[in-house]
C-alpha cells in the first residue's frame, strides 16, 4: 500500500462527501430537513409518528407515478396522460367487476393490463411514428379520460368485499399497506436506474439520443418499456386509490400529471433530460406532501399553501442552480 | 393510414357502441343517476281531487356516532368547514352564513378551508389534516358521497362531530346532514316553473356541470321521474356538460339553441354557473321570450336577466341560511340537545327545522326568485 | 445543420413547380381541410339523416359561435406559439387569464363608479400581463430555471393568490360599456350592401354578426404571422428555438430574445383575458380549469413543434377554431355526451398524426 494510493483514496472520499452535500439531492434533503424541523417546532400534531405514517399513505399514489416519470423525463420525454390512465384504470376495474361480472381479482388484473397497454400505446406512437412525447400524451390525456367517461357513463362501482380495502385503508406491520408497495417499488426503481445498463441507457438517451443509438443501445425498445411502465404505475396508483376511497369515478386523477411533474423536477431531474435520480424524486414527493400537511396544521389555508408550494418550487431550483454553478466552478 | 392505428380507432368505436347499447335499458335522461326516485304529487288542476302527498316515511336514525366525544356542552368549540371547493360565489355565501351563526352563538369558531378545485382526493386530504390538527367538529359538503366516507368515519372514531350540508355523504359517515331542499322538491319547482312558461307540450334542453356531480345527477333523475308522472307530453331534448366554466356553458347553451332552432322552448341551468351563462346565450341570440331559462342560481348573478325580463323564475334555497343552519345543528349536537331520534332542531333565526329521511335536517322548501322579490336578497 | 436542411429544402422546393402543391400541404391546409370536411359532414348528416333542407350547423348564428367559441383561446395560443417556437412552454396562462380578468373586472367597476373612462380596464390587463410575462421571462432567460418549472410554480402562486384575495366573490354590476366582446362592429353591413340575396347575403349576415373577439383573433393572428416571418426579431425566435447554440454563435442574444418572447406572450394573455372577461355579464373569480391545456393543444395541433423552431400563429388559430367546431359538431351529430371527450381525443390525435406523416414524407423527399 503506497502513500499515493492512500491519498488518492482520501481525496476521492472527500470529493464524494462534497459531491453528496452539493448534489441536487443533498441540497433538497437539507431544505426538507429544515422545513420539517420548522414545522415540527410550530405544530405538535405534525411531529407525531402517526401523522408521518398517514402522510405516507396519502403520498403513495403520486410517489408511484413519479418513479416512471423520473425515467421518462431523464430520457428527455414527458407523460401528461398519467392522470387520465389513473382514472381509466379505476373505471375499468369497477366496470369489469360490476357490469361484466368479472371476479374482483380478475378485474384488478384486467385494469392493470389496460393501464399498461395505454402506456405502451403512448410509447409505440412516440417511438415508431415519431410523435413528440408532449403532443402524444396531450392527445391521450383527452382520449383516455374520454374513454373513462364513456365507459363509466357517470356511474360509480361501490360496495367491494372487505379484503379489497386492505391495500388502501389498513396497515401491515404498523405501516400503511400501500406504503410498503411504494418503498419496494422505489428501491427497485432506484437500483435499476443507478446500477443497471438499462438505467444508464436512459441517461445516455437523454443526453444524446442519436449517439445512444449509434453506440448500440436499443433506444426504441427502452423508451417503449418506460412508457408502458408509466402506464402500469399510473394504473397501480389508480387501483390503490379506489381501495382507499372505496368507489370509482371517471374524473379520478384529474390534474395528477402536474403534481407528479412538480415533484420530479423539484427532486432535481432536469426537464431537458440527462440528469435525475429516484432518491431525488422521492424527496421531492415527500417535501411537497409534508409542506401541504404541515402548513395546514400550522393554520395556513389551502389557497395560501399552494402559493407557498409554487414559490418553493421556483426558489429551490434557483438555489440549486446557484449552488451547482458555484460548486462546478470550485471543482474546476 | 397506418393499419394498426385504424384497428385502434375501430376498437374505440366498437367499445363506444357497446357500452352505449348496454346503458340503453330503462333509459333515463343523460346526466341522471340510477338511484331510486320519489316524485312529488302533480300540481292540482281544476275539478281534480288533490293527490295525497306520500306519507312521510318513518325512517330510523341511520347516521353514525362519534366514539366517546368530549363533553363540550356550552363550552367554546372550534369547527372547520370543508366545502367542495373555495372560490365560487355559492360557497362564499354558505361561509358567510356560518360566520353569522358563529357570531350569534359567541362560543363557536369556524374556519373555511378547502381545495381550489372540486377534487375528491384533495378534499379528503384537507379533512385528514384537520383530524390530525384536532378540531371539535367538521362541517363538509362532499364532492363524492362514498369516497369521503372513510375519512369521515376516521373523524367519528376520534370523537369529532361530523355534520354535512349541501352535498351528502353515505349516512353512516356523519351524524346529520343539513338538506337545503329535497331533491324531488327542487325537481318539482324546476319542472312546474318551466311548464308555466313553455306549456305542457314544450321541448327543452339541460345545461349541467358534469354528469358525475352527485347533486346535479340526483336532480335530473327526479326531474325525469316527475315529468314522466305529471307532464308526459313534455319533450326532453338533450343534456350537455359544461363543467363549472362560464364561457363553455355559454357555448354549449348557444349550440343547443342553434341545433334545435324553433323546436327548443326552454333551457334548464343546473348550476349557478350554467344558469346565468344560458340566460346570456338566450339574450345574445335575441331570443328572450322565445326560449325560457329556468335554473338554479344565486340572485346576484341572475339580477340583470330577471330585471330585463328574459328570465322569469330562478329556483334556489338561501345558501347563507344553509351555512347558518349547519353551524346551529352542530352546536346543538355538541351540546347534546339534538340527539338521534329527535324530530326537530332549533336553528336561531330560522326557527324549528324538521328531521327527514332518518338523519337529515330539512332547511325548507326551495325558493323561487322573480322580478318582485329578487332585490330582497344579496348573495 | 438545421439551417442547411432548410436551405436545401427551399432550393429543392423552388426548383420544381410540381412541388408547390406539396408545399401547400402544410399543417394550416390540413387544419382548414379538417374544418371544411367536418362542416360538410355535419351538414350532410343534417340534410340526409334528419331531412333538413337547410343545415342548421351552417346557420349564421352557429358559424359565428364556432368562430367565437374559442377566440380568446386562439389569441392566447398566438403567444403560446411564440413561447413554444422559442423552445419553452408556459403552463401558467390559464391562471394568468383568471387573475387578469378579475383585475380588469374590478377596475371596470371602480372606473365606472368614479366616472372615469371604462376602456382603461381593457388596456390595463395588457400591461399587467406583460409584467407577469416579464417575471416569467426573467426567471427563465436570465436565472436559467426551466420554463416548465417557473410556470408550474407561477400557476400555483397565481391561482392560490387569486382566491386568497377575492375569497371567491364573483364580479357583478359591471358597467354595460365594459362588454367589449358583445359588440358587433359591422352589424350594419347587410343594410350597407342593400340586403343582398343568396350567398353574398349570407356572408354579409355572418360578418355582420361577428363580435369583437373574432376580429381580434383574425387581426392579431395575421399580424403575428407576418411579423414572425418578416421581422428580424421573429426570425431570431425561430433561430433560438431551432438551435440555441447556433443562434448564440451567430451573434443573437438568446437571453434577451427569450425574455422578450415571454413579455409578448404576457401581453397576448392580457388581450385574451379582456376577451374572456367582457363576454358575459358576470366574471367568475375562479380560473377556468384546463384552459392552459386547451391553449397548448391549440398551439401544438396547429403545427408548432414542441421541439421549437417551427410553426405559425395561423395554424394555432385554425386549431382553436377546429376544436370549437368539433365540440359543436359532436353535439349536432347526436354523439352520446358520455363519449364526446373520447371523440375529441381521437380527432386531436388524427390531426397530429396527419402532420407527423406529412413531415416525414417531406423529410424523405429532401433526403431522397
Amino acid at each position: 500500500m503506497t502513500v499515493i494510493e492512500a491519498s488518492s483514496q482520501a481525496l476521492s472520499l472527500n470529493q464524494r462527501i462534497r459531491a453528496l452535500v452539493f448534489s441536487q439531492e443533498g441540497v433538497l434533503l437539507l431544505i426538507t430537513i429544515v422545513a420539517v424541523a420548522a414545522l415540527s417546532a410550530l405544530s405538535e400534531p405534525f411531529r407525531s409518528v402517526e401523522n408521518f405514517l398517514n402522510q405516507g399513505r396519502l403520498l403513495t399514489e403520486i410517489g408511484l407515478v413519479a418513479l416512471p416519470m423520473t425515467y421518462i423525463i431523464i430520457t428527455g420525454g414527458i407523460d401528461l396522460s398519467v392522470g387520465s390512465i389513473f382514472g381509466l384504470t379505476a373505471v375499468i376495474l369497477g366496470y369489469t367487476w360490476q357490469n361484466l361480472g368479472f371476479p374482483l381479482e380478475l378485474a384488478i388484473i384486467t385494469s392493470l393490463i389496460v393501464a399498461t397497454i395505454a402506456g405502451f400505446i403512448n410509447g409505440w406512437f412516440i417511438v415508431r411514428v415519431g410523435v413528440p412525447p408532449l403532443i402524444m400524451t396531450l392527445a391521450t390525456l383527452a382520449l383516455y379520460r374520454g374513454l373513462a367517461e364513456g365507459i363509466a357513463q357517470a356511474r360509480s362501482a361501490r360496495g367491494y368485499p372487505d379484503w379489497f380495502y386492505q391495500l388502501g385503508q389498513r396497515d401491515l406491520l404498523g405501516v400503511p399497506t400501500q406504503l410498503w408497495i411504494l418503498i419496494v417499488a422505489a428501491i427497485i426503481a432506484a437500483i435499476i436506474l443507478a446500477r443497471t445498463p438499462f438505467g444508464r441507457s436512459l441517461y445516455a438517451i437523454g443526453n444524446n439520443e442519436t449517439a445512444a443509438r449509434f453506440s448500440g443501445i436499443p433506444v426504441g425498445r427502452n423508451k417503449m418499456l418506460i412508457y408502458a411502465f408509466s402506464g402500469l404505475m399510473a394504473g397501480l396508483a389508480g387501483y390503490i386509490f379506489v381501495s382507499r376511497v372505496s368507489t370509482t369515478r371517471s374524473d379520478m386523477g384529474t390534474g395528477l400529471e402536474l403534481d407528479v411533474i412538480a415533484a420530479v423536477v423539484l427532486g432535481g431531474t432536469s426537464i431537458f433530460g440527462g440528469t435525475g435520480s429516484v432518491p431525488g424524486t422521492i424527496i421531492g414527493v415527500i417535501l411537497i406532501q409534508l409542506l401541504k400537511n404541515g402548513l395546514s396544521l400550522t393554520g395556513v389555508t389551502g389557497d395560501s399553501t399552494i402559493v407557498v408550494i409554487g414559490t418553493v418550487l421556483i426558489l429551490s431550483i434557483l438555489v440549486n442552480n446557484f449552488i451547482q454553478r458555484r460548486s462546478g466552478r470550485m471543482s474546476s | 393510414m397506418n393499419p394498426k392505428l385504424r384497428l385502434l380507432l375501430v376498437l374505440v368505436m366498437v367499445l363506444g357502441v357497446f357500452t352505449t347499447a348496454v346503458a340503453q335499458e330503462e333509459k333515463r335522461w343523460d346526466g341522471a343517476d340510477d338511484l331510486p326516485v320519489n316524485p312529488l304529487p302533480c300540481p292540482v288542476k281544476e275539478g281534480e281531487t288533490p293527490e295525497e302527498p306520500p306519507a312521510p316515511e318513518l325512517k330510523e336514525y341511520d347516521g353514525g356516532q362519534p366514539v366517546n366525544p368530549p363533553d363540550l356542552a356550552g363550552k367554546d368549540i372550534v369547527l372547520v368547514d370543508v366545502p367542495k371547493l373555495i372560490g365560487i360565489g355559492y360557497f362564499a355565501a354558505t361561509t358567510k352564513g356560518m360566520q353569522e351563526a358563529a357570531e350569534e352563538l359567541g362560543n363557536v369558531t369556524v374556519t373555511t378551508d378547502a381545495p381550489t378545485e372540486a377534487n375528491i382526493d384533495e378534499q379528503i386530504t384537507f379533512i385528514d389534516n384537520y383530524i390530525t390538527k384536532g378540531v371539535n367538529g367538521i362541517l363538509f359538503a362532499a364532492n363524492d358521497p362514498v369516497a369521503i366516507g372513510p375519512v369521515l368515519k376516521k373523524a367519528l372514531e376520534r370523537g369529532i362531530h361530523v355534520v354535512g350540508y349541501d352535498a351528502n355523504s353515505v349516512p353512516e359517515a356523519r351524524e346529520w346532514f343539513v338538506n337545503q331542499a329535497e331533491f324531488n322538491g327542487i325537481a318539482k319547482a324546476m319542472m312546474d316553473s318551466m311548464v308555466a312558461e313553455i306549456g305542457e307540450d314544450g321541448a327543452f334542453g339541460i345545461v349541467t356541470s358534469t354528469f358525475t356531480t352527485p347533486n346535479q345527477a340526483r336532480w335530473i333523475a327526479e326531474m325525469w321521474a316527475y315529468t314522466n308522472k305529471c307532464y308526459p307530453e313534455l319533450k326532453w331534448l338533450e343534456t350537455v356538460e359544461a363543467q363549472e366554466d362560464n364561457i363553455l356553458s355559454f357555448n354549449q347553451a348557444t349550440t343547443l339553441i342553434n341545433k334545435y332552432g324553433d323546436e327548443l322552448d326552454g333551457l334548464f341551468g343546473m348550476t349557478s354557473v350554467a344558469t346565468p351563462a344560458s340566460a346570456d346565450a338566450v339574450t345574445q341570440a335575441g331570443l328572450c321570450g322565445k326560449v325560457s331559462v329556468v335554473g338554479l342560481a344565486t340572485p346576484n348573478a341572475m339580477r340583470p336577466y330577471v330585471k330585463s325580463g328574459c328570465v322569469k323564475s330562478v329556483v334556489l334555497w338561501n345558501p347563507v341560511d344553509l351555512g347558518y343552519a349547519a353551524v346551529y345543528v352542530m352546536r346543538a349536537v355538541v351540546d347534546g340537545t339534538f340527539k338521534p331520534g329527535d324530530t326537530s332542531v332549533e336553528a336561531g333565526r330560522l326557527g324549528t327545522l324538521q328531521v327527514v329521511n332518518g338523519s337529515e335536517v330539512l332547511l325548507g322548501p326551495p325558493f323561487i326568485y322573480n322580478a318582485e322579490n329578487i332585490d330582497d336578497f344579496d348573495f | 445543420m438545421a439551417a442547411i436542411t432548410r436551405e436545401k429544402f427551399q432550393r429543392s422546393a423552388a426548383a420544381s413547380s410540381a412541388d408547390i402543391l406539396k408545399r401547400l400541404a402544410n399543417q394550416e391546409v390540413i387544419l382548414l381541410a379538417a374544418i371544411v370536411l367536418l362542416t360538410l359532414f355535419v351538414s350532410l348528416y343534417e340534410m340526409g339523416a334528419l331531412g333538413r333542407a337547410q343545415p342548421r350547423f351552417l346557420s349564421e348564428r352557429n358559424v359565428v359561435l364556432v368562430l367565437q367559441g374559442n377566440a380568446y383561446i386562439a389569441v392566447a395560443a398566438i403567444g403560446m406559439s411564440l413561447v413554444i417556437i422559442s423552445g419553452n412552454i408556459d403552463i401558467s396562462v390559464g391562471s394568468l387569464i383568471g387573475v387578469l380578468a378579475v383585475v380588469g373586472g374590478n377596475l371596470a367597476v371602480w372606473l365606472d363608479k368614479n366616472s372615469l373612462p371604462v376602456w382603461i380596464a381593457w388596456i390595463a390587463p395588457l400591461f399587467l400581463g406583460g409584467l407577469a410575462g416579464a417575471v416569467n421571462g426573467f426567471l427563465v432567460a436570465y436565472l436559467r430555471i426551466p420554463a416548465i418549472v417557473v410556470t408550474l410554480g407561477m400557476l400555483s402562486i397565481l391561482k392560490g393568490g387569486l382566491i386568497s384575495v377575492t375569497g371567491g366573490e364573483w364580479i357583478k354590476d359591471l358597467p354595460t360599456s365594459y362588454f367589449l366582446s358583445q359588440q358587433r362592429p359591422l352589424s350594419g353591413l347587410p343594410e350597407m350592401l342593400g340586403n343582398p340575396e343568396g350567398f353574398l347575403g349570407y356572408l354579409a349576415s355572418v360578418i355582420g354578426q361577428l363580435p369583437v373577439p373574432v376580429y381580434a383573433m383574425f387581426i392579431l393572428t395575421i399580424a403575428a404571422a407576418l411579423w414572425m416571418k418578416y421581422s428580424a426579431f421573429g426570425r431570431s425566435v425561430y433561430a433560438v428555438g431551432g438551435n440555441a447554440e447556433a443562434a448564440r454563435l451567430s451573434g443573437l442574444s438568446t437571453q434577451s430574445i427569450v425574455f422578450r418572447v415571454f413579455i409578448i406572450n404576457g401581453v397576448f394573455v392580457g388581450i385574451a383575458s379582456v376577451l374572456f372577461a367582457t363576454q358575459l355579464s358576470i366574471i367568475q373569480s375562479t380560473v377556468p380549469a384546463g384552459v392552459e391545456l386547451l391553449i397548448i393543444t391549440s398551439a401544438v395541433v396547429g403545427g408548432v413543434s414542441i421541439l421549437g423552431g417551427t410553426g405559425t400563429a395561423v395554424g394555432a388559430m385554425l386549431a382553436a377554431i377546429l376544436l370549437s367546431a368539433i365540440t359543436a359538431a359532436l353535439l349536432f351529430m347526436n354523439v352520446s355526451p358520455y363519449w364526446t371527450k373520447a371523440f375529441q381525443g381521437v380527432l386531436i390525435l388524427i390531426t397530429v398524426l396527419a402532420d407527423i406523416v406529412r413531415r416525414r414524407r417531406q423529410a424523405r423527399q429532401i433526403s431522397g
